[in-house]
């Protein structure tokens, strides 16, 4: 402990621009470590006049361990905007507007993202309210139970889509024990008691909120130089913490599952077909591989897509994928059915789509085709600094650095046929299979 | 005078062949715009959903050459897209594309709305899809999206405007491959036609798809004429009755600005200040940051669509006639009607004390930065820029940097007094136990507020007037659907 704050004394910063010659990701970045262990990444880009400033926080529904404490991780994104004593919310929010930005957060299973964008004469106010409301957010519990209400508002406006359900539905049928079983809204008995657990949201913040579990990524028309010095005024003193979650690990799965979900009002029907995935990698083709399955598999050109939507017209929805996370996830294909008698012979078509990948070599010719959309696809997501600063924000949840976006479309380009098969081999098993539908309840069967 | 006509007819022929907007600079992504000033509004009577139809058989369709899965083949290696929205009096195609791939896509992008293929398995199965979005995705998935439309119809009865977009399902069922080219001769036209490109594409790119597009018929310049919307005589209630957990609220009248009239700026200071989404508005923070009533309250001068999955309304939904409405987010049950009075309320003050000098200055402020902001993309600033040719006014930031640096706060609160008003108000509500809230709305009894914790004593007083604020609702002035039979027939 003595050691690491003896380090923390000597501004050390490790700091290095990375060339982005022949790489996929086409901007020159700095990325830099504070001693306390807060990391900055600066991108440059030639979008005039605005910055986009993104703060990621490496915590979301996966650190919800404790029982009863679903969605705690979304709780707090939206606590964050209930002030400090130097900047009340009143104030944050003059002062934003006066910056004329557009502000927002969102949460996922892995991670918490604040993020900015505005005109580039108030960067230094916006990095300072930022710093500010990171270190000494104080919300009072009143402030404190309202805003649970707000939480369990937004659950609302969600609850008639099917789509949540279902979502509910198969995390918590495939995992027992990881804190992926529940979504990043959380049960809703644990919304509707949220107002009564002040005290253990003091102490979310307490645990997470600090440097170590933080990455700031501003993008945009920057001097990365005047940027870095005003991270390490505003940022440098935020102390270091020292929590862990425990987050429990999934046993292997030994065997199919499936669960059914009736839904109470009129509404089509929908299948979902899941796999026991890898968390995201990019030193191991795992996620590059199963990436290329999700889209020969499953994408508009595919064969099953091409199929069922546009020629026999039995679903008018199908798409697949996993997402890239810190822990193993669900690689899953969801359809939605225009006849409920088609529901059978849909799932059992797409279960024997993906689990063939594991039996059957992929044409080489549509590889090299799916290699180059992958690349066309990357550089049509960078479109402003915000969907830059954006799209590094996920990545960077992941492995916290921009690097390893190239890291992954360098192996996906050395993808090959046979290490398709063996990635699908290894996940695309009966075993690990879990299958959720949903229809309406009292439609014919 | 007969100089005159002589000079219309002039600016008319002139007219008569597609508009150009450009932003060429070196970006390598480009962003084409094809907007045809054709929308719902053009229905022909019983048909309607036309207008979106065609234009979803278009952007999801094959061509004259290539069927449509060839057509998502070919898109598929460029990673490009043409998606088409539609609303009364704009149809939009966007395509993206890096500059690599222009001419091929390009070329995929232009026959399909030049060439159409007009099949018969693709007209079946974006049928299937429009009746689908208005069944499920709409009267099923999404209760604020919902209330919203049923508002736009109740405020437009037998007007051009006066039906969804997407038509009905039974209309859309009946509609023949014959409406569908037909409505396509007569509205797909070089005059109805706005061209818009951004980014890095050649030089002589401009020319050449100006003249590929000069394949249209003519067509003859000018817009839709359309009448005033009917006069609202009171507070009017339309409840759809729908097994949902909360209630969804949305209300408004017909406003007679739009963008380019001497008012839209004081408005658009007023919907930012009051209403707008991610400005954290008054109407926000009295009801959700205070009370913690919902996820989110919001008011607006100009069509906002898909709301549910948006923060900034998209550009091309450019209109003649415009409402004023608020949208208040699902409510629990129990404080249904105590939210729309607080709404009622705040818009009632909103009307007879208007902004401070503080608010609109900052306000004023916010705005004149934030236009930078949402026209951050190519793609929303080219959509802006079409959007001002068909408003007639300058490029949106320079209009709107102007029109807010003469504004004072006198012509802000004599346009909001003038504009705005919290009386005859079209009310659309969507909720489970209908017949409860029919009670409630009729009988005008007080509707206490109870709160899970300790609210400053302003609150308080305000609540007192706020649980007994009249509403003016009459039994016969509520109207109650059951949401089967919403956009049905």
């Amino acid at each position: 402990m003595k050691r690491i704050l003896a380090l923390s004394l000597i501004l050390l910063v490790i700091s290095f621009a990375a060339s982005a010659a022949g790489k996929i990701f086409p901007y020159a970045y700095n990325q830099e470590d504070l001693p306390n262990g807060l990391r900055l990444v600066t991108i440059p880009t030639d979008y005039p006049n605005i910055v986009a400033v993104f703060i990621v926080v490496a915590t979301g529904s996966r650190n919800e361990v404790e029982p009863g404490k679903s969605g705690f991780a979304h709780l707090f994104e939206h606590l964050m905007f209930r002030g400090t004593p130097e900047f009340s919310p009143e104030r944050y929010q003059v002062e934003l507007r006066n910056a004329g930005a557009y502000s927002n957060a969102f949460t996922t299973d892995d991670f918490t993202a604040y993020h900015t964008t505005f005109s580039k004469e108030d960067l230094a106010r916006v990095l300072t309210m930022e710093a500010d409301r990171f270190q000494h957010l104080a919300y009072e519990k009143p402030a404190f139970r309202t805003e649970a209400l707000a939480v369990l508002g937004e659950y609302n406006k969600n609850s008639a889509n099917p789509g949540s359900r279902l979502s509910e539905t198969l995390r918590a049928t495939a995992f027992g024990e990881h804190t992926y079983k529940h979504t990043t809204m959380g049960f809703i008995a644990d919304i509707q008691a949220m107002p009564e657990q002040f005290d253990y949201s003091r102490q979310f913040f307490d645990r997470y909120y600090r440097p170590e579990y933080t990455t700031i990524i501003v993008a945009g028309d920057i001097d990365a130089k005047k940027v870095s010095a005003l991270v390490s005024e505003g940022w440098g003193n935020w102390k270091r913490g020292s929590y862990q979650a425990q987050i429990p690990a999934e046993p292997a799965q030994n065997g199919a599952r499936a669960a059914h979900v009736e839904w109470p009002t009129p509404t089509l029907p929908w299948v979902v077909a899941a796999w026991r995935g890898p968390a995201y990698t990019d030193d191991a083709l795992d996620s590059v591989a199963l990436d290329a399955v999700a889209r020969l598999g499953f994408s508009e050109s595919s064969p099953l897509f091409q199929k069922l939507v546009i020629s026999e017209q039995k679903a008018d929805a199908i798409f697949g994928g996993q997402p890239a996370s810190v822990d193993p996830q669900l690689f899953s294909v969801r359809a939605r059915v225009k006849k409920e008698g088609d529901l059978a012979t849909i799932e059992q078509q797409i279960v024997a789509e993906a689990q063939s990948f594991a039996t059957r070599m992929v044409d080489p010719k549509q590889l090299e085709i799916l290699k180059q959309r992958m690349r066309y696809e990357f550089a049509l997501r960078l479109d402003s600094s915000e969907s830059i600063a954006q799209t590094v924000a996920r990545y960077v949840a992941l492995r916290r650095t921009p690097e390893t976006i190239n890291r992954y479309f360098d192996l996906f380009d050395k993808l090959t046929p046979a290490d398709i098969q063996k990635v699908a081999a290894k996940y695309l098993t009966e075993k690990n299979r879990t299958v959720v539908t949903l229809t309406s309840a009292g439609s014919a069967k | 005078m007969k100089q005159l006509a002589v000079f219309v007819l002039a600016a008319g022929a002139l007219l008569a062949q597609p508009r150009m907007v450009e932003l060429r600079g070196t970006s390598p992504l480009v962003t084409i715009r094809l907007v045809f000033t054709t929308g719902a509004a053009s229905d022909p009577a019983g048909k309607p959903g036309l207008a979106h139809l065609t234009s979803q058989v278009l952007g999801n369709g094959g061509t004259k050459d290539l069927a449509y899965k060839q057509i998502l083949d070919a898109l598929y290696p460029m990673a490009a897209s043409v998606e088409v929205y539609s609303d009364k009096e704009m149809t939009t195609f966007v395509g993206e594309t890096h500059v690599d791939n222009l001419q091929k896509f390009y070329a995929l992008m232009r026959d399909m709305v030049l060439h159409p293929g007009w099949r018969a398995e693709d007209l079946t199965r974006v049928k299937d899809a429009s009746i689908n979005s208005l069944r499920v995705g709409l009267r099923g998935n999404n209760d604020e999206e919902l209330g919203k439309e049923i508002l736009y119809t109740a405020i437009y009865p037998g007007h051009p405007y006066g039906h969804e977009n997407m038509g009905t399902a039974s209309a859309i069922a009946d509609m023949t491959k014959a409406d569908l080219e037909g409505f396509y001769q007569q509205n797909y036209t070089q005059a109805n036609l706005i061209i818009g490109l951004a980014g890095g594409y050649p030089v002589d790119f401009a020319a050449r798809i100006k003249k590929d597009f000069s394949a249209l018929p003519a067509g003859k310049p000018g817009r839709i004429k359309l009448p005033a919307p009917a006069r609202i005589e009171g507070n009017e209630v339309t409840l759809v009755e729908k097994d949902t957990r909360s209630v969804a609220w949305s209300f408004g009248f017909p406003l007679e600005v739009k963008r380019g009239d001497p008012d839209f700026p004081a408005l658009l200071v007023m919907q930012s200040w009051f209403g707008q989404h991610r400005s954290n508005n008054h109407l926000y923070d009295r009801m959700r940051e205070i009370r913690g009533l919902n996820y989110g309250d919001y008011a607006y001068i100009e069509y906002f669509p898909r709301g549910m999955f948006l923060t900034e309304p998209e550009a091309n939904l450019a209109r003649q006639q415009q409402i004023f409405q608020i949208w208040i987010r699902p409510v629990e049950p129990d404080t249904a009607t105590y939210s729309l009075r607080l709404a009622m309320f705040e818009l009632d003050k909103l009307v007879k004390n208007g902004m401070t000098k503080e608010d609109f200055e900052r306000t004023r402020t916010y705005l004149s930065k934030y236009v930078n902001v949402l026209t951050r993309t190519k793609s929303a600033e080219l959509g802006y820029a079409i959007d001002s040719l068909w408003y007639g006014i300058p490029n949106y930031n320079e209009y709107l940097k102007t029109g807010l640096a003469k504004l004072t706060l006198l012509d802000v609160n004599k346009a909001i007094r003038k504009h705005l008003r919290a009386d005859r108000l079209q009310i659309a509500g969507i909720a489970k136990d209908v017949a409860r809230l029919r009670t409630e709305l009729i009988s005008d009894a007080p509707t206490p507020m109870h709160y899970n914790s300790a609210k400053p004593q302003e609150i308080m007083d305000e609540d007192k007037i706020v649980e007994k604020l009249p509403l003016r609702i009459r039994a016969e002035s509520i109207k109650v659907v059951p949401v089967a039979g919403v956009f049905e027939k």
